[in-house]
């Protein structure tokens, strides 16, 4: 069956012509602001000084780390929980149809439902510390704190379904004979964690982009200072106006999306000559 | 029985990350403004509906609820209508650019919803769309419709292409093959993404604020408004997030029995 090339663009106009118009097209002049060339405000022509500005202003150089510091962190708190409970749920076990339902809830659990429940749990005077003050314990600084750990508690908890979805169905498509006497943990080293890679990398990429852009939950439970980058950028945009700032802002961030998206597809890609056009 | 405690011990641990944390948040919301709730409290000293009851007098809070389901609504037929003909065009035709059309396609979900926002907000605000419902249905719709052309092609893709061939060569017009062979075997993943659109929708925050907050109040917007403000009123906090939360669950939870496996929600969001 041929069909032609006419009726092939009128099918992809619709579903891609879309995000032409309302992803590509804003991200396009997103990058001529911030390179001084919109036409609000000033129409200064050509001009780098938005990001020299973004990086010489210690402000936003501690922003930057601090976008940082809340994307790695949670990442690899996601990762320590999800890939033993994806592996933990590759066996069988009374009641695992319900499991598998109900641990996916915080998958659409907005970012401030999360926020409201760490400040109601683990905040001064919160449910946490007065369970433990009966028996003589209290707890750190939670929300709020110059760790972020409330954050970081918050954006892992939201994360983590996430992560053992996509790190199951990798581990899931393996099939893994043991007949020849391997022992599970020999099997899960040297067959499946190898196998499961370009899973494993997809889940820790996405997670760690996801937290970069985080807003609500850095805003709600981060500290006063340093605030990450996502919220001097809207701060920029929409209290001083100040729209050359916010889209330099907005493409470094973008900038590093794009970094970690093609890594991510260098990696697959290379991964599915090797294995025979086999992982998807 | 094999694997008794792992099926404890997971139990226990979702009991413990997820029951109770909905527990005492559901206990704020029935704390009785007489009594209050505070600090060596465990429970609170009065329990009552009196919060559930002022929501039927919370004329703002009535329009937030009315508006999100409408925006919400507006969102997943909107993506519907755009993504299938995009979707079937990617699960049933070969052509040269596909990968990278479908990386492009998939680059909404990876860039932060943030980010999205500034960029589609900066020009909304030059068109004159910002603060309003319709700017906010198209903001919303940039991050919906990458998982509903994804799902929906994982779908069409699913359909043995014999069994279109077959009906095609004898003498099915491409309508009768729709409606009969592709439209009968694809609905249970139209279903499902058309309600993981709805509850992406409703639950979705970062655009719809950056583009309409604080005109377009949806749910979420006024949760932000009720939490991050001077004073922060928790049992009004824990309500709105029932009134969130609650839809948003079961309709997750019919849209996975609808799949009936992981795989296309694992395609939506885990195969790049």
């Amino acid at each position: 069956m041929t069909t032609s090339r006419a009726t092939l663009w009128i099918l992809l106009v619709p579903g891609v012509g879309y995000l032409v118009l309302f992803f590509g097209l804003p991200l396009v002049l997103a990058l001529l602001t911030s390179l001084g060339m919109g036409t609000i405000g000033t129409n200064d022509g050509f001009t780098l000084r938005h990001y020299a500005e973004l990086f010489s202003d210690s402000v936003y150089r501690d922003g930057i780390r601090y976008s940082l510091y809340i994307s790695v962190v949670p990442t690899l708190v996601s990762l320590a929980v999800a890939l033993p409970l994806a592996v933990a749920l590759q066996s069988t076990f009374p009641g695992k149809k319900l499991f598998l339902t109900l641990y996916k809830v915080p998958l659409v659990v907005p970012g401030i439902v999360a926020a409201f429940i760490v400040m109601i749990l683990f905040d001064r005077g919160g449910e946490m510390s007065r369970l433990l003050k009966p028996l003589g314990l209290s707890l750190p600084k939670l929300v709020r704190d110059d760790w972020s750990l409330g954050v970081i508690i918050a954006l892992a908890w939201k994360s983590i379904p996430f992560m053992t979805l996509i790190i199951g169905g990798a581990l899931a498509s393996i099939p893994v004979a043991r007949s020849l006497g391997a022992s599970r943990l020999t099997v899960f080293w040297q067959i499946e964690l190898p196998l499961s890679l370009p899973g494993i990398t997809a889940a820790v990429l996405l997670v760690f982009v996801g937290s970069t852009g985080a807003f609500a939950v850095p805003s709600l439970l981060g500290p006063i200072y340093p605030k990450p980058l996502s919220v001097w950028m809207y701060e920029a945009a929409y209290q001083k106006n100040d729209w050359g700032l916010a889209t330099a802002m907005g493409i470094v961030m973008s900038a590093i999306a794009c970094a970690v998206l093609l890594a991510y597809y260098r990696v697959t890609h290379g991964l599915r000559r090797a294995t025979g056009g086999e992982v998807r | 029985m094999k694997g008794r405690f792992l099926s404890i011990g997971l139990y226990a641990s979702l009991a413990l990350t997820l029951l109770a944390p909905m527990l005492v948040a559901a206990l704020w919301s029935l704390v009785d403004p007489k009594g209050g709730w505070f600090a060596p409290d465990i429970v609170p000293r009065a329990i009552s509906l009196h919060h559930w009851r002022a929501i039927g007098l919370d004329r703002s809070l009535l329009n937030s609820i009315g508006l999100s389901v409408f925006i919400s609504l507006s969102v997943t037929a909107l993506s519907g209508l755009l993504a299938l003909p995009t979707a079937y065009a990617l699960a049933k035709i070969p052509f040269r650019a596909k990968r990278a059309i479908e990386m492009f396609i998939l680059a909404p979900l990876i860039v932060p919803g943030l980010i999205v926002g500034i960029g589609i907000g900066y020009l909304f605000f030059r068109v004159g769309l910002a603060f309003s419902v319709p700017g906010v249905i198209l903001a919303q719709t940039i991050g919906t419709l990458p998982f509903m052309i994804r799902i929906l092609s994982a779908t069409l893709e699913a359909i043995p292409a014999d069994l279109i061939h077959a009906a095609r060569s004898l003498g099915a017009s491409p309508l009768q093959v729709g409606l009969h062979i592709v439209a009968p075997l694809a609905w249970p993943g139209f279903i499902a993404g058309g309600m993981l659109t709805f509850v992406s929708s409703f639950e979705e925050f970062e655009k719809t604020f950056i583009v309409g907050a604080p005109q377009v109040e949806t749910l979420t917007v006024k949760l932000w408004a009720v939490l991050g403000g001077k004073v922060m009123i928790f049992p009004n906090a824990a309500v709105v997030t029932f009134i969130v939360l609650v839809p948003t669950v079961v309709i997750f939870f019919l849209a996975e029995r609808a799949m009936r496996n992981d795989g296309a929600l694992a395609a939506g969001m885990g195969k790049l």
